[in-house]
């Protein structure tokens, strides 16, 4: 997995292609037409329904699409922490390309961790292969902290399913 | 600017990574630096200030020639946030994958309904 091999050991560096440590690069394959795609990325309805891992909600979804349009989101943990986020849409090129800023915000409504994203959809025989690539822009001190914080909401999310089948599966089994 | 967001800025230009690749594989001078890259010494000594700046490399003191050597703590902070962020997009897109599905499904029902519509109102 590339998530391996991007990882910088105390050992050293690996600086074999340009996808570096640095930025990060995603690529997934959708079984889904392009357009189909596109329009879960840019439309609100749909987009609140899949931001964010398992368990999380999106009470504020807004996306003005178009270049210099704005972005708000406050994303809600399982755990009842809201993560807001603001941004900013760059470039809008149906249906294949999107570039946009993304802002996480501290509790007063400072940016924390700024992030260039610029996503690509190319059809595929009838299937979308979306690539997702961030470059940080800024990121403050606490930007570690927040991060740590918000994966533990959703590692806790899915360890209680795991604790609650474990409890189903001990009630059939008595 | 605070570390963290001086340690991406450094990070930014591929003449640091290079210069850091290099450093990776052991303690290198200034002039052993320069070497694969077509620049001026000053050029390349610049960059090597905004690596020191950025916390990402030492410069020793001991020796006339100041070998340079590679610094893992910030590096280890940056790793630690890519990590993270490429999390949270496995997990979005885990969800987003489900979605198209759902939507993929809805699609092709209304469809049928609408081919259903069409034949009974021919019949």
């Amino acid at each position: 997995m590339s998530a391996n091999n991007a990882r910088v050991s105390a050992a050293g560096i690996r600086t074999t292609t340009e996808s570096s440590e640095w930025d990060l690069v995603i690529t997934r394959v959708f079984d889904a037409p392009r357009e189909l795609v596109f329009k879960a990325w840019t439309d609100t309805r749909h987009m609140a329904q899949w931001w964010g891992p398992k368990g999380f909600t999106n009470p504020v979804c807004e996306l003005d699409v178009r270049a210099g349009g704005a972005i708000r989101i406050h994303m809600r943990a399982p755990n009842g922490v809201v993560y807001p986020m603001s941004g900013l849409f760059e470039e809008i090129t149906e249906p294949e390309r999107l570039v946009f800023v993304s802002s996480a915000l501290d509790e007063h409504g400072n940016s924390m961790f700024d992030l260039r994203n610029t996503v690509t959809f190319t059809e595929q025989r009838g299937k979308t292969v979306l690539t997702l690539q961030a470059r940080v822009i800024k990121a403050t001190a606490q930007a570690p902290q927040y991060l740590k914080g918000m994966e533990a909401g959703w590692t806790q999310s899915l360890d209680r399913l795991t604790d609650l089948l474990d409890v189903i599966k001990g009630e059939l089994d008595r | 600017m605070d570390q963290l967001s001086e340690t991406f800025g450094a990070l930014a230009d591929p003449t640091r990574r290079a210069i850091l690749a290099r450093l990776a594989s052991g303690e290198a001078s200034v002039t052993e630096l320069a070497a694969p890259f077509e620049m001026s010494m000053p050029a390349i000594s610049k960059h090597l200030k905004v690596l020191e700046r950025a916390g990402l490399i030492v410069r020793g003191r001991e020796a006339q020639w100041r070998p340079c050597r590679l610094r893992a703590g910030p590096l280890q902070d940056v790793a630690g946030w890519v990590e993270h962020y490429r999390q949270f997009w496995e997990h979005s897109f885990d969800r987003l994958d489900d979605y198209l599905r759902e939507l993929k499904k809805q699609d092709s029902k209304n469809k049928k309904e609408k081919k259903h519509v069409r034949k009974q109102r021919k019949g």
